[in-house]
């Protein structure tokens, strides 16, 4: 281990000295390509996890947002499947929107948390609550956004990030800005990869089959053809192989590739008030499932997605903003166990805000799909932000929300059922804001029913077969918290999140399996010059495994812990050396499915 | 427990009756059914409860009571007895765990020469397993050789896909191939002796279930193919002859009756549609027109396992697959009798 390491230090060191060379650092302008989230999420909690957040923790976007949001992560074994719950929600109920587009599968719904890496974005955006209305199906619980930013300044930048751990886990990143008044280039290009044959803590077994790669491109350019038009064009590539891992009592021999490619091509002109945004999108998605990897036997399943979207923002005022949506997106999917289908939908939105005063401004939407696929119910929301004090600002919210059926859901050969109806989500929240000097408070409190829900449950003979049948009541209490200050040669800075949840079937009185009433995180980073220690916290309440909640799993406590060290000014050169689960402690978040003991991480970063 | 051995004893005391001496229990989980639960595919939660002959003693989850560091593991499948010994075939878990019947104390595990096993009998001082291998692969399956002994696979019998049940009959096996991921549509006959394939039955019908041996013959459940195959077939019962190894007589159901849970009881004839409890006679050549009675007032999701013992009828209910399962015992005229919880997804019964 040791002497890999020193190599490894060794030839990164070498090789990239030389190629160090100046350029004028600028400040970014943020332009966020998903103009909705910016204009339209005043009334709603937002939390913006910037590139350092993103660089302090591992690649995957289950770990970032694991100790950073309120959201239950319900992971098969580190880096395997890894589904959310956000607000009490299910899998399904929480959409990934890359760019301003929903990428969550169109074959079973959700994301896998673990085929995302973060590198490759400028932000990541946890959105809390609906917003069904912009991003259409899954948009129940929350919306998390990754955003690139195109910004037309001047900038010349390369940096390179590894990384080496315990399990043998590699990861290497290098992005590349280059921009000008005119034109803009962002490539990054990711690889991941471990052993991860962590030992089972208390068991005397190692995690077997789990060893995982992936590599991802990201490539976002512009062009300012002139003061008035741009054209942008985004690109996500990811190409994931995984052994899924067995159980403490179950070995495996599976291996899974992921195949998924993102592509955005948007023409933008700004015409005196009006803003329009004429999008074109097309979305692959690709799994190959090898039960025995020694095997040349698979199954599989892909779609592919186009969509055209137009979008028109008129800024009737400085105080009011009127944006309309027009959008048309195709799905087409097969696999080994669904036939060839297609499904069109068109859908209309209106997006409204009004600042009436410096103290208080409202938004209204509402959105309406046309599909021969199901009956699609109108969508809306309601929302008001009120600064009562210049500490204290309210918050709140209505609005309905739906998530549709899925591939799965509609067409599975023998299950598939053609007479479902989208899940529908009606919800409320308050929360406050309270702020004093570097630090703020958000609470919130929620409280949603969902209607619908979809369940895949054996009929009478034995066969499963998607229905839509529970009603589920939600609610609960949000606490995020942040404080940071800065001294002389130092600063120091506190995050925390809080979140309370009762997420209850109606007709059983039980809590949704997999969904903790408790859970919180806290981070506090303290930089002394160049020096930054960092100590994460994650506390996860009991979660239910089973629908009548006799079996659960215990809660837990685990804690990271890294140092950095910075050298050079304008283009620093960043050690970091990271612990990882601190004491040592066993835990599952799902049943049966042993995550991680200590272990260590170093990490360097170049500046160019 | 305690209770019942003060009976016992209290019993004892007469002391001129052998048949009490003869029902000596052999540990706490003689005299009862063990109810194997597989759990949910992919979590280590297989369990087994235990319910006393006299419905009065029950114990959710006998075998973590008596092995609290044990864990039984993921998706256990059947339960084989051999002397004193019950082997714990759990599938996706690929072993055997081999614990004492009447005390469930842990024994022994068999972990290597298995891939995806199903059920397990017992010929010639031998244990035979039907095994999938993979689900994707149809030339891979075969039923192992279990030594009863030192607890190790001593050899493989290949067989056509998808080899699921197995009875013993005269030192030979009866394999049903219900067809694994497909559908099968015969039984092969192993000798022990030679420990190969002396012959496959075709039965004239597909996904053969259940079957049972009673008067020298060989009783088959076919459930036919599910309508969502697109490619819809009969059930059928069939009768084969042990001896001549051939199907002597069969009985067709109604499109769209898939039947199974054969369970035959000295004259009588069990089986189930969807949540119906059917009987009839051995020697009946039609079905019965009426169920003998519904499972449906008690709310049962679909019978996911059945048995008729001890004069009564026993139905586990996998209900949702994620919350405990339920047992329901009948009297054999279909009155409801005793209600339990069990584990998650009650998969079979095993009367010690």
């Amino acid at each position: 281990m040791f002497k890999k390491l020193a190599l490894f230090f060794a030839l990164t060191a070498c090789s990239l000295i030389w190629s160090q060379q100046d350029s004028i650092f600028h400040l970014r302008e943020v332009v966020l390509v998903d103009s909705q989230l910016k204009n339209f999420s005043d009334t709603q909690n937002t939390i913006q996890l910037n590139d350092s957040v993103i660089k302090n923790n591992q690649a995957s976007l289950t770990s970032l947002l694991r100790y950073n949001s309120v959201i239950y992560f319900k992971e098969n074994g580190n880096g395997m499947v890894s589904s959310p719950s956000f607000r009490g929600t299910t899998a399904q109920q929480t959409a990934v929107i890359w760019n301003g587009i929903n990428i969550n599968s169109q074959l079973n719904g959700q994301t896998d948390f673990n085929t995302l890496t973060t590198n490759g974005f400028n932000s990541i955006t946890v959105r809390a609550g609906g917003g069904s209305v912009i991003y259409g199906s899954g948009a129940v619980g929350g919306t998390i956004h990754l955003n690139n930013e195109i910004a037309f300044k001047e900038k010349f930048e390369n940096q390179l990030r590894l990384n080496y751990g315990s399990f043998e886990t590699f990861g290497a990143n290098y992005t590349l800005d280059i921009a000008t008044d005119k034109i803009f280039a962002n490539v990054s290009i990711s690889h991941n990869q471990s052993e991860n044959d962590y030992e089972y803590i208390g068991f005397d077994k190692k995690n077997a089959n789990g060893q995982y790669e992936n590599t991802s491109f990201n490539s976002n350019v512009g062009y300012r053809i002139n003061r008035n038009n741009e054209i942008k064009f985004f690109s996500y590539l990811f190409d994931g192989s995984r052994n899924f891992s067995g159980t403490i009592a179950s070995s495996s021999k599976s291996n899974y590739l992921d195949f998924n490619t993102r592509n955005l091509l948007e023409w933008t002109n700004f015409s005196g008030l009006f803003t329009s945004k004429t999008k074109v999108a097309y979305l692959t998605e690709e799994y190959k499932y090898f039960e025995n990897k020694a095997l040349e036997n698979f199954t599989t399943g892909n779609t592919n997605t186009f969509i055209a979207k137009y979008d028109l923002l008129y800024n009737w005022s400085s105080k009011i903003k009127i944006n309309s949506i027009v959008d048309y997106t195709q799905n087409a999917g097969n696999g080994s166990s669904l036939s060839e289908n297609k499904r069109e939908i068109g859908s209309f939105s209106l997006l409204f805000k009004h600042q009436i005063t410096k103290k208080f401004s409202y938004e209204a939407s509402i959105r309406k799909e046309i599909t021969s696929n199901y009956k699609s119910p109108l969508l809306y929301s309601l929302g008001g932000n009120l600064q009562v004090f210049k500490w204290y600002a309210l918050k709140f919210s209505g609005s309905k929300n739906f998530r549709i059926p899925t591939f799965n859901d509609l067409y599975w050969q023998g299950s598939g059922n053609l007479n479902l109806k989208p899940e529908s989500s009606l919800q409320a929240e308050i929360g406050q804001v309270f702020s004093y000097k570097n630090a703020s408070l958000t609470t919130t409190a929620f409280y949603s029913k969902i209607t619908d829900m979809l369940r895949w449950l054996p009929n009478s003979s034995g066969q499963w077969q998607p229905t839509n049948t529970d009603k589920v009541s939600i609610y609960g209490l949000e606490a995020l918290f942040h404080w940071k200050k800065d001294f002389t040669n130092s600063s120091i800075q506190l995050n925390g999140t809080y979140a309370y949840t009762v997420s209850e079937n109606e007709d059983t009185k039980k809590q949704l399996i997999y969904v903790p009433f408790h859970k919180a995180t806290s981070s506090v980073a303290f930089r002394y010059r160049r020096t930054t220690f960092t100590y994460q916290n994650l506390f996860n309440g009991v979660v239910y495994t089973s629908s009548d909640n006799a079996y659960e799993l215990k809660e837990y406590l685990v804690s990271n812990a890294s140092i950095s060290y910075e050298i050079g000014n304008k283009k620093p050169l960043r050690l970091g050396f990271q612990v990882l689960n601190l004491e040592n402690k066993p835990y599952q978040n799902v049943l049966s499915r042993p995550m991680p003991g200590r272990n260590y991480m170093m990490n360097l970063t170049f500046n160019f | 427990m305690i209770a019942a051995i003060a009976v016992f004893f209290a019993s004892c005391s007469d002391d001129d009756n052998q048949q009490i001496i003869d029902d000596l229990p052999l540990g706490a989980y003689d005299n009862g059914v063990l109810i194997l639960n597989e759990g949910n595919f992919g979590q280590d939660n297989s369990t087994i409860s235990f319910l006393s002959n006299d419905l009065a003693d029950f114990q959710v989850s006998a075998f973590s009571t008596v092995n609290p560091t044990k864990i039984l593991g993921n998706t256990a499948q059947d339960i084989g007895f051999y002397d004193d010994y019950a082997f714990v075939v759990v599938n996706a878990s690929n072993k055997i765990e081999i614990v004492n019947r009447y005390t469930l104390e842990y024994v022994a595990t068999v972990d290597t020469g298995l891939d995806n096993p199903r059920y397990i009998a017992f010929a010639n001082g031998k244990g035979y397993v039907t095994n999938w291998g993979d689900a994707s692969v149809t030339t891979d399956d075969y039923v192992a050789i279990l030594n009863v002994s030192n607890y190790t696979i001593s050899g493989t019998i290949p067989v056509v896909e998808g080899p699921e049940r197995i009875i013993e009959n005269n030192g030979k096996l009866y394999v049903a191939h219900k067809g694994g991921y497909g559908y099968g549509n015969t039984v092969s006959v192993i000798s022990s002796t030679s420990n190969s394939v002396t012959n496959s039955i075709a039965l004239g019908a597909d996904v053969p279930n259940s079957l049972q041996i009673e008067n020298g013959s060989l009783y088959v459940m076919c459930g036919g193919k599910p309508d969502w195959t697109m490619d819809e077939t009969l059930g059928k019962f069939v009768k084969i002859n042990l001896s001549s190894e051939t199907v002597t007589s069969s009985i067709d159901f109604a499109t769209g009756n898939h039947p199974s849970n054969l369970v035959i009881d000295g004259s009588d004839v069990y089986y189930t549609v969807d949540l119906g409890i059917f009987k009839m006679n051995l020697t009946a050549t039609s079905l019965p027109s009426t169920e003998l009675f519904s499972t449906n007032s008690q709310g049962v999701y679909g019978v996911y396992s059945f048995a008729v013992a001890n004069d009564k009828i026993f139905v586990g209910d996998a209900l949702d697959y994620s919350a405990n399962g339920k047992v329901y015992i009948y009297s054999k005229t279909g009155n409801l009798e005793k209600e339990l919880t069990v584990g998650v997804t009650p998969t079979g019964f095993y009367f010690n």
